[in-house]
């Protein structure tokens, strides 16, 4: 039990030494919410395994960590960043959609979400429907 | 003169020698080019093996030092020393592992040493052993629950030597072929005794062959014994010994002899025989148990242990002789195994599965995918989303609340049949499968096959068409459960009835739910329309066309109970379709990934919707017609759910869902006669027998932001205050609530006169 927080902040920062640039703050990942060391542990290989280009590992590690938290909107977020990697934007949007369902009131998530499924139909060819999540996101942005 | 025409003859002589030669020859090639085929094949083709899902280790999770044990004992962990892969040490608050590797999909997971700690029931701590560093996660090595054989009349077990317990091997050395490993196929001096024994008897009654002879006469399932058949049997016998080491003719003859009739169905080899006597993997057996199956080599039938059990244990205890004198045993470990009773099961569990219905269910998700063909001889390895400890309670439940209920109803035994499905609510993975009461035993997967009427469990799906409207309908909406008489052409008139036999009146939505009243729900059905409400069905996963006629609203359509899960899971995951899954991944036989089954999700209705439905299903529990899950369940785990009962009590539903897992149950007669239960007296309680054994996670639905919640006045459905006794909080999807007030809310001044006349009314 010790061990959670300290992997939870090594995690968290390595997952902010990723960020690139200010200009693409909707392809930061954000860090893993999550109090459980395991769950942890997944995410943290699951993106490795997805910028070293093992999505199909990286997708079933996911799966895993949301075995043990399936109530983790943050996991489900991760999830559709993965499809939208993956080239699956339309599953995309739904793991968006259903992390925005368990996401209470946390504006940030849900402004992630919105700005992923805004990308996702920009891919899929639907601007006006971008056009709408991108600005939900602005929205729920203004608010933090 | 002579001597030409005795060179003559000599020349014909020679070339019918030479022909007879190259004819033999011919004959012997044919025969090497037979056998081989037939020993090659047999050795190739592998079944699929199919695994369970593998027990996650990680610090947090609700587990106990007794359930990993049971977990551990299941995947035949040996309990003491830790110096093998596959041994465990059970202390008060730990237990220390050695796990045996395992190579998953996502890669292998050598063998670890761990200790594994616990406290308040979870597991507090993991470490490794070696490196004293602490462990976020590992895994144990999965249960193999079965394969996928070839013609169904003839399973196999495959065994490799390696799994074979060394005492069955030198038991069957010791007793069959002593000189198996110094002959080159054939034993002269036994066929030497076998020929003077047929010969004084004028006919071939004795077989004296070597275990390679015996392999060959097995190839060939044919009980011709002539001397034609003994010379070909020999023949192919030294070929086979020529081709092949003393370990490989030795395994396939472990996985071939023949060692029992099932009916139709023929038992070869040792590891289905092991299954099929003792109900046990062969690495498991004891010696007396090993000496049994050893001694039925000789005749299968004539010494049968469940028809003949004098005989095969005088057998079994000549073969113990016999090992003693050779000594293959001491005396002791013979004189103990020797007072041991046959130990076979009562019954033969008829599948090579000890979980066929879930196996049925992952053969036909695989079919999808794979040639039978492939899946019987490709040797892949299929990992299934199967939860063993979810599958022991399930069945466990399912056959102690059938046989209670037919003591305590005077229902005679064994009449009444059921099945389960339970799912993991968030991604529809399948947790457990039971097609019938005896689980163990394959046959009419009900799970999967049984169509049966739903009865109420159809509501959900009519009350969800209404609370999508939330201009029109709210879970406050006052619905008429008065007399109602229906009719359309072509369809008898329809007058549905409560179970009660009472009309209600005025019922606010959430309690003719709760309440399961037919007549307001019918009402409010054709209200909707019957088409409106077969699209919410199809939107929440329901496949199988259903007819739209006014009793479908009452739940006259059929649908199986493995339907009804998928239906559920809809309502479980928020709104959100996820196809039931009972596959993960499909790996070669060398580890390499062939095929992943993702999770997928489709958004099928309204957040909003989901949220209404899911709190009017937790009242059916909380106050409705579940409340007698309280006997099973303490009340703060909020679960949601909902009774279906059938005409004249044929079928007794419950299908619920907790913060963490969905479970539909069903009970009925497999001869559609009445049960007399009701979905509250009989489904309801495998539910919560079931489900109170697996730690199940409160239901905390996510409340959207689009949902308010407003008091509501019992009596009038107005909204409500403080003033209101009784009064019930209940969600709206904004904007929706009622604007009226109830005249029990105190306006100005009304709470102090409340408060003035409680105080004198005293």
């Amino acid at each position: 039990m010790r061990a959670y927080p300290a992997l939870a902040l090594v995690a968290a920062l390595a997952a902010c030494a990723r960020v690139p640039a200010p200009s693409a703050p909707e392809t930061a990942p954000p860090p893993v919410a999550s109090q459980n060391s395991a769950v942890v542990a997944l995410v943290t290989s699951a993106r490795e395994h997805a910028s070293a280009g093992s999505l199909s590992t990286a997708a079933a590690e996911l799966e895993r960590a949301l075995r043990i938290e399936p109530r983790n909107a943050a996991l489900w977020h991760e999830l559709a960043r993965l499809n939208l990697h993956q080239g699956q934007p339309s599953q995309a949007v739904q793991f968006a959609q259903k992390s925005n369902t368990l996401a209470g009131n946390d504006a940030r998530l849900r402004a992630a979400n919105w700005r992923l499924i805004g990308q996702a139909r920009t891919q899929s060819g639907d601007h006006a429907g971008a056009e709408f999540a991108f600005q939900k996101a602005a929205e729920l942005e203004r608010e933090l | 003169m002579r001597s030409r025409s005795f060179r003559r003859y000599l020349r014909h002589a020679l070339v019918a020698l030479g022909l007879l030669a190259a004819l033999f020859t011919a004959y012997v090639v044919y025969l090497d080019v037979t056998i081989r085929e037939q020993f090659e094949g047999k050795r190739w083709a592998l079944p699929a093996r199919v695994y369970a899902s593998p027990l996650e280790l990680y610090p947090g999770r609700t587990l106990t030092p007794a359930q990993l044990a049971q977990e551990l004992s299941e995947l035949n962990y040996q309990h003491g020393a830790l110096a093998q892969p596959g041994s465990y040490v059970r202390e008060p608050d730990r237990i220390e592992l050695h796990t045996r590797g395992f190579v998953f999909w996502d890669g292998p997971q050598p063998p670890l040493r761990l200790r594994v700690r616990f406290e308040d029931g979870r597991i507090d701590e993991i470490v490794n052993r070696d490196t004293g560093e602490a462990v976020a996660l590992a895994r144990l090595d999965p249960l193999l629950i079965g394969g996928i054989y070839p013609a169904h009349n003839e399973d196999r077990v495959l065994v490799k030597l390696d799994e074979v317990p060394p005492i069955l091997i030198k038991a069957l050395i010791a007793v069959e072929d002593r000189k198996f490993y110094e002959h080159h196929g054939l034993d002269p001096r036994g066929i030497a005794r076998a020929l003077l024994a047929n010969l004084r008897a004028a006919g071939a009654v004795q077989g004296g062959s070597t275990l390679t002879q015996q392999l060959v006469k097995n190839f060939y399932l044919t009980s011709e014994r002539t001397l034609r058949r003994k010379a070909t049997e020999a023949i192919m016998a030294l070929l086979l010994e020529a081709h092949y080491s003393k370990d490989e003719i030795l395994e396939a003859y472990i996985n071939e002899i023949y060692l029992g009739q099932d009916g139709n169905r023929a038992i070869h080899g040792f590891g289905l025989a092991a299954q099929y006597y003792f109900d046990r993997p062969l690495h498991q057996l004891t010696l007396s148990q090993a000496a049994l199956l050893v001694g039925l080599v000789k005749g299968p039938s004539y010494y049968d242990p469940r028809r003949h059990p004098q005989r095969a244990l005088a057998r079994r205890n000549l073969v113990l002789a016999e090992m003693a004198e050779q000594g293959v045993i001491g005396t002791a470990e013979h004189l103990r195994a020797k007072a041991e009773p046959l130990g076979v099961t009562e019954r033969a569990p008829v599948g090579t599965s000890a979980y066929p219905a879930f196996l049925g269910l992952v053969q036909r998700q695989l079919r999808r995918d794979y040639s039978d063909a492939d899946l019987r001889s490709e040797g892949l390895r299929i990992f299934t989303t199967l939860d063993p400890r979810t599958q022991r309670a399930a069945e466990e439940a399912l056959a102690a609340r059938l046989e209670a209920l037919e003591k305590q109803r005077r229902i005679p035994a064994g009449t009444l049949e059921g099945a389960i499905v339970v799912t993991e609510a968030a991604t529809g993975e399948v947790l457990a499968l039971v097609g019938g009461r005896r689980a163990r035993y394959e046959g009419f997967n009900r799970a999967l096959d049984a169509v049966r009427p739903i009865g109420s469990l159809v509501k959900p799906a009519l009350y969800l068409t209404a609370l999508t409207q939330p201009e029109r309908y709210t879970l406050a909406t006052r619905l008429d459960d008065s007399p109602l008489v229906w009719s359309e052409p072509g369809v008898k008139e329809w007058a549905p009835q409560n179970y009660d036999k009472k009309f209600h009146g005025e019922v606010p939505l959430h309690r003719a739910l709760a309440h399961s009243y037919n007549v307001a729900a019918a009402r409010l059905g054709l209200e909707l329309g019957v088409p409106a409400v077969l699209d919410t069905m199809r939107r929440l996963g329901v496949e199988r066309p259903l007819p739209a006629y006014g009793s479908t609203l009452l739940g006259a359509v059929g649908l199986t109970p493995f339907e009804v899960a998928q239906m559920y899971q809809t309502l479980a995951a928020n709104g959100f379709r996820t196809p039931l899954r009972a596959i993960r991944e499909v790996l070669t036989p060398d580890g390499v990934p062939l095929k992943r089954y993702s999770l997928t999700v489709s958004q099928a209705i309204d957040p909003a919707a989901a949220f209404l439905i899911t709190t009017a299903l937790q009242e059916v529990v909380q106050s409705g017609t579940g409340t007698a899950l309280h006997a099973y369940l303490p009340p703060e785990l909020r679960a949601a759910g909902k009774t279906g009962t059938t005409d004249d009590l044929r079928d007794s539903w419950f299908a619920g869902f907790t913060g963490d897992k969905l479970a539909v149950v069903w009970i009925g007669r497999d001869d559609n006669q009445p049960t007399g239960l009701t979905g509250a007296s009989g489904a309801l309680t495998v539910w919560g027998r079931m489900m109170a054994r697996l730690d199940p996670e409160p239901l905390e639905p996510p409340m959207p932001e689009t949902i308010e919640l407003v008091p509501i006045d019992a009596e009038t459905g107005l909204r409500a205050d403080r003033g209101c006794a009784g009064a019930i909080e209940l969600p709206f999807v904004r904007g929706s609530a009622p604007t009226e007030t109830a005249p029990c809310a105190s306006g100005p001044g009304q709470g102090i006169r409340n408060w003035f006349r409680r105080l004198f009314e005293r």
